[in-house]
């Protein structure tokens, strides 16, 4: 076997050795190439920095924990986009552990520790606002603080609970769950996932189905998101926008063409992209969690280049060009 | 016989269930007929709807200001293409609008009394559209046959409200036995439909027709014969989709005839499953299939079972039983996700001849570098007629290709009418294309 | 009699949902909405079958002693301490730090990482896949590997910084050329499904039904 040969044959756990030092070390060195952002990602900004507290969207987490890593930077700055702009957010998933997903990214963005965070509000602490008929988003604020209650110094912002969001999580056969929200939310979700009445919620009051609801984005790790265009998007025009791992991104331009998604955040690459328009548009201070993803995947593509130049070089001068068949390297 | 004690209770308890649902129905029909909930209509006017638009005023004494102009006559007209739940309301804005914050729309069954019974059912801006669909809040649904009344008052910036004349509606809310906005749908659909079938028609009649050898598919005899030879067992993933996916029952269309197969060769199986539907009709399918290949016996309970319906945890289990079991044979036939190359390359790790399939474009590149053979997109269906050579499964394929040739036609159409368009400064492409196109429809 | 029921019931069924499609009559849109209420149930009860099967599969190797058979136990064990443990520590799952629950660290602390490694694996394999795959052995392959070095670097960082225009050809190719392959296919998929839906309403293909005959 010569040096060639060998170089085709390589065991394969070198390369996946190599991988993984390739993938540690940007972590270690924080590089930050610059992100440059694209057009299906820019739509998704501008149309929900358009919206305001008379509006709302969906969040769905329509992953598993798998692609995680790609699909939640999405979730969050999708979601810290709506927190800052009051824009009011009902929070799903798909599947089971989706539902944990939700509930990771609502408590990542509200938690002291997360840089930018927002200071939540569960819905029973602001019951007495409530009752005295404040619903109102500026008014409820000011209603709060007047209570004595004070925004930590780091802190962005205060997040009510039934009023800027609601954490309703999974239901079983989701699609069939949105097609029933086209009608009404509250007939499919009675009770939130901390089991709060969704009928004495100021968020579902004013947005009874998804008729009423200006935007859905789903973040997603299979074809889950496409149910929320032949339910949402094709039943009543509900506008759709796809957050999609890298790996199954190409499957969704189709969509965008057509018109029928407002567009895409494809892998890490899409939520890094939004994480650096938060950031140009002052809604946070930092890039988060994607962008930093972004060294890696850049350190990796190089190094998946460099073993397929190898490979070929090996190939040439092996002269196994003109061999007719060659069993790869198992 | 194993699982079938779970059928019977499941069952009942399905039977219970629909007749305690027909029950509730009954019920709720009955209380609706009898009580329009006139408190909580009256509670929910008044309520947190109502807050939305009006400015907080807490604490500040309310005075009444000057009489505003009131919103004229209303219109109210039948919506079309539904199923009579929906009216469509119009009315004419005050001619004076000074000092109009909003318009709110009230609503009440013609013949009711009482302010109790209006229910505030549309609240709109003093700029927003006159016109809207009113049926679409759940909280007050429109019931077909039911002939309301309607009502607008112009809302001042201090929340009061000056009322126009009611009207009873000029129309009764009444469903449709025909949406004639899916028109082109039914003209596609159903020429589609007739060509499949005048295909089975003619194949049935005995027309021989030519099928395109497909590799994949005559490699599945030789793989498995391979597993017989080698004393391994052969792995079998129906995709990771549930039953109603067309590529999950295309693949247990093939697994039937793989298991007969296997059967007849006495080699061992294993069908992991990710659904629970798809695992019971796989093991459905397993089972038939040694009765039909004369093995009964030879059939394990064992060799068809469900693993978990994570999609990840589901991959780190077929991974590790072609780590410990080594088959000889993989296929993976059916819809695949994220997994596809993760379980591809660890079957090729293992030195199995794979076989994959699925119509989940961006998987085909994985199974391509991985695989021995892979059936691309609608291969996977067509994999039936192929392995069962019927008439009726040939003359299908045959049916889908005509369909393909017409969607080819209007390609090559749009095409050169696109040209034509960029060279003479003309729109017949838009033209077509708004012939053709189906617009949202409910 | 074990087939001709479902049959026609397949056959009646899928009809029934083909021309409620055209239909938007309260009593059409009444038989959509049973079926819409009823399909969650059975969902929930076919779950039952596939925990069953779960567990006869590993209870028959515990009882038969069979080759790793103690690692069964890892399988039974969370399968049904994790549902007992969500009724015992009924917890929101979204409970955080100040809300700890025993569910709550299992799922955040053994399932979310187990997971995320399944698929970060997909990084190793896809590197492998592509050392192996990628080699210019004829014009179209090198088109392709080419076309796969521009996309993954137009895909990164990196390719901003080698020139302005790189992504642009990236995307160029992921919405151009590799739309229209796609496209190709999924209009053969369309048809694909089309046929094998109406071979199964009307029962031309029955094998999915459990048998490889007739």
């Amino acid at each position: 076997m010569n040096i060639w040969e060998r170089m085709l044959n390589i065991d394969r756990r070198w390369i996946f050795l190599s991988i993984g030092v390739v993938s540690i070390i940007p972590f270690l060195t924080k590089i930050g190439l610059p992100v440059s952002t694209t057009e299906e990602v820019e739509d998704i900004f501008t149309y929900i920095d358009s919206l305001g507290k008379e509006n709302a969207i969906f969040i769905s987490f329509d992953f598993d924990p798998g692609t995680q890593a790609e699909n939640m930077p999405m979730g969050v700055a999708v979601m810290r986009h709506a927190f800052h702009n009051h824009v009011p957010v009902f929070l799903t998933a798909y599947t089971p552990l989706g539902h944990g997903m939700a509930g990771g990214a609502l408590d990542y963005v509200t938690r002291p520790s997360t840089p930018g965070y927002y200071t939540s509000v569960d819905f029973d602490e602001w019951a007495d606002i409530r009752n005295a008929g404040i619903t109102d988003r500026d008014e409820l604020e000011a209603a709060w603080e007047e209570a004595g209650n004070v925004l930590p110094d780091d802190s962005h912002g205060w997040v009510f609970e039934g009023r800027d969001f609601v954490y309703l999580g999974y239901a079983p056969l989701f699609h069939l769950v949105i097609l029933g929200m086209t009608s009404s939310i509250e007939t499919q979700y009675p009770s939130d996932a901390h089991d709060n009445p969704l009928s004495e919620m100021p968020i579902l009051r004013e947005h009874k189905s998804l008729r009423e609801v200006d935007l859905a984005v789903t973040t997603s790790g299979s074809s889950a998101c496409t149910a929320w265009v032949i339910y949402g998007r094709e039943k009543i025009g509900l506008p759709v926008a796809f957050g999609v791992t890298a790996v199954s991104a190409t499957d969704y331009y189709p969509y965008i063409q057509s018109g029928q998604i407002i567009g895409q955040m494809g892998g890490l690459r899409g939520a890094a992209e939004y994480e650096v328009l938060l950031q140009q548009n002052g809604i946070t201070e930092t890039t988060d969690k994607a962008f930093t993803g972004m060294d890696v995947q850049s350190a990796d593509h190089l190094l998946i280049i460099f073993f397929i130049i190898m490979g070929n070089i090996a190939y040439f001068m092996g002269g196994f060009h003109r061999k007719k068949q060659l069993k790869g390297g198992r | 016989m194993r699982k079938d004690w779970i059928g019977i209770p499941a069952l009942g308890i399905l039977l219970l269930l629909a007749s305690f649902a027909a029950a509730q129905d009954a019920v709720e029909e009955m209380t609706q007929d009898a009580d329009p909930r006139p408190g909580e209509m009256m509670e929910d006017t008044a309520g947190v709807e109502g807050t939305q638009l009006q400015p907080a005023v807490e604490g500040v004494p309310e005075e009444p200001g000057p009489a505003l102009d009131v919103p004229g006559a209303i219109t109210v007209e039948d919506k079309d293409n539904d199923a009579g739940d929906q009216l469509v309301v119009c009315f004419e804005p005050p001619a004076d609008t000074s000092g109009v914050f909003a318009y709110n729309v009230y609503r009440r069954k013609a013949g009711e009394t009482g302010e109790v019974s209006w229910n505030l059912v549309k609240i709109i801006p003093v700029l927003g559209p006159t016109l809207f669909i009113d049926g679409y809040d759940p909280e007050y649904p429109i019931e077909p046959g039911t002939r309301y009344e309607y009502r607008v008052a112009s809302v001042s910036l201090e929340g009061e409200e000056y009322f126009g004349e009611p009207q009873v509606a000029q129309a009764v809310p009444a469903g449709e036995l025909y949406h004639t906005g899916k028109t082109k749908v039914l003209i596609a659909g159903g020429l589609f439909i007739f060509l499949i079938f005048y295909y089975f028609g003619k194949a049935q009649r005995g027309r021989q027709m030519y099928l395109r050898p497909i590799a994949g598919i005559e490699a599945i005899d030789e793989a498995i014969g391979r597993a017989t030879e080698m004393g391994k067992p052969v792995l079998y993933v129906p995709g990771l989709s549930t039953i109603s996916d067309v590529a999950t029952i295309a693949s247990l269309t093939i697994l039937g005839r793989v298991a007969k197969k296997v059967a007849q060769y006495q080699t061992p199986l294993m069908v992991p499953n990710r659904d629970p539907i798809v695992y019971t009709v796989a093991d459905e399918a397993v089972k038939q299939a040694y009765l039909e290949a004369g093995r009964p016996d030879a059939f394990d309970p064992d060799s068809v079972f469900f693993l978990t319906d994570s999609q990840f945890a589901f991959v780190a289990g077929v991974n590790g039983i072609m780590m410990r079991e080594k088959p000889a044979t993989n296929f993976y036939l059916g819809m695949f996700w994220a997994e596809s190359l993760l379980l591809a390359e660890t079957g090729s790790l293992t030195g199995a001849i794979q076989i994959a399939g699925t119509d989940a474009v961006t998987q085909l590149p994985f199974f391509i570098t991985t695989c021995d053979y892979t059936l691309i997109g609608e291969e996977l269906y067509a994999a039936s007629a192929y392995l069962g050579r019927e008439p009726k499964q040939i003359g299908a394929v045959k049916g889908q290709d005509a369909c393909k040739g017409i969607i080819m036609a209007f390609i090559t159409i749009a095409f050169v009418l696109s040209i034509l368009d960029m060279v003479a400064d003309t729109e017949t492409l838009e033209w077509v294309r708004r012939i053709v196109t189906v617009p949202i429809v409910d | 009699m074990k087939r001709t029921v479902p049959l026609m019931i397949v056959m009646v069924g899928g009809i029934l949902m083909m021309v409620q499609y055209f239909i938007p009559h309260q009593y059409s849109q009444a038989v959509f909405d049973s079926y819409v209420s009823w399909a969650p149930i059975i969902a929930a009860f076919a779950l039952i079958l596939g925990v069953g099967s779960l567990t006869r599969v590993h209870a028959h190797k515990i009882r038969r002693k069979a080759e790793n058979w103690q690692y069964s136990w890892a399988v039974l064990i969370p399968l049904y301490a994790m549902p007992v443990l969500a009724h015992i520590w009924p917890v929101s799952l979204s409970g955080g730090m100040d809300e700890p629950s025993i569910f709550h660290f299992l799922f955040m602390h053994i399932q979310v990482p187990i997971q995320a490694t399944m698929f970060s694996m997909l990084a190793f394999y896809i590197a492998s896949a592509a050392f192996r795959a990628f080699r210019a052995k004829s014009a179209l392959a090198t088109v392709l590997l080419l076309a796969a070095v521009i996309v993954m670097l137009g895909q990164v960082p990196i390719g901003d910084l080698i020139a302005k225009w790189f992504p642009q050809i990236g995307l160029w190719i992921l919405r151009y050329p590799n739309l229209a392959a796609k496209r190709a296919i999924m209009l053969g998929v369309g048809f694909g499904i089309l046929a094998t839906n109406l071979k199964i309403i009307f029962g031309v293909e029955r094998n999915w039904l459990g048998g490889a005959g007739k």
